[in-house]
């Protein structure tokens, strides 16, 4: 059965190029607009990864994670950042949030399949 | 010494303030004009990237069947596999250029911020008008320049502070991927 996968981001071309890339490599992908529609949708079903934008409105990507790992369903469920931030101190932020990894955007979809079958398979 | 007379510098500052706000607004139609075009452009970009990748995809299936059902060797269908590999790099690339418009967006906000702001930090240099006592000429111009010069620095900083810098790519390259 394929993996599913979250993706959370206010740009609706880059939710639609990340489920591109997703799909075409046999995930299942489910998109949120915002980290409050992310964590919504997270309720709803656990998913396998979830993979977040950090400056969004309503609830930021930082503070989605925050809440994910508060949920006992989500304590071990890989979260990874897709952002335009790159700097050490935003990367510390998500780590001690609870990131898994973070990618700084744009993204290579090669090179995002490849992390994503590293972290899920 | 000569001291310019305050009303004059009121009207001086007074004019500025409206000439820059007026700037500023041609400025914000602009960036939101080009905001419009980018969004555009991205939706109709992202319609014919989908459309052509589909008909590529059914393309290279009825090539698979057809060398199939002629019994082609798999030496001779090596260009058609270079074809293919070539076309998923091509896709790829094309993958990363079309994310301009989640940073072009993203630049184009805080440059709209930072237009409310300047408006906001112009409001002293008209606002000061009504502000002023009318007493001693040298004494109320020192008073008008030192009270506007306080509302403009800390607006200033207040702008500063609430306008942090969340994209700094300067090419379209793939990013950075760092696992923790």
């Amino acid at each position: 059965m394929a993996k599913t996968i979250l993706t959370v981001d206010d740009s609706g071309s880059l939710r639609a190029m990340v489920a591109f890339s997703l799909k075409a490599a046999g995930y299942q992908v489910v998109e949120a607009v915002d980290g409050q529609d992310g964590l919504s949708k997270a309720k709803e079903k656990t998913v396998d990864l979830v993979l977040t934008d950090q400056n969004m409105p309503i609830m930021d990507g930082l503070t989605l994670i925050r809440q994910l790992r508060g949920l006992g369903s989500y304590q071990k469920v890989p979260i990874l950042m897709l952002t335009t931030e790159s700097s050490d101190e935003m990367k510390a932020k998500g780590k001690a949030a609870g990131a898994n990894g973070w990618l700084v955007k744009p993204f290579d979809p090669k090179r995002l399949i490849e992390v994503v079958q590293k972290v899920i398979g | 010494m000569n001291i310019i007379p305050v009303q004059a510098l009121k009207q001086l500052l007074t004019g500025v303030s409206g000439h820059g706000n007026q700037h500023l607004s041609e400025v914000e139609a602009d960036l939101q004009q080009t905001a419009l075009l980018l969004g555009e452009a991205i939706e109709t970009l992202s319609a014919s990237f989908n459309a052509i990748h589909a008909a590529v995809a059914a393309q290279q299936l009825a090539l698979d069947e057809l060398l199939a059902a002629q019994g082609v060797q798999a030496e001779a269908a090596q260009p058609l596999r270079q074809l293919r590999e070539e076309i998923g790099a091509q896709v790829g690339a094309a993958i990363t250029a079309m994310q301009f418009q989640d940073m072009t967006s993203q630049l184009i906000g805080r440059m709209l911020k930072r237009i409310d702001g300047l408006r906001d930090l112009l409001a002293p240099l008209e606002n000061g008008q009504t502000a002023m006592p009318h007493a001693d000429e040298h004494e109320a111009l020192s008073l008008l320049l030192h009270n506007m010069h306080e509302r403009v620095r800390d607006k200033s900083q207040a702008l500063n502070g609430g306008l942090r810098q969340s994209v700094k790519q300067q090419h379209m390259a793939s990013g950075d991927v760092e696992l923790f």
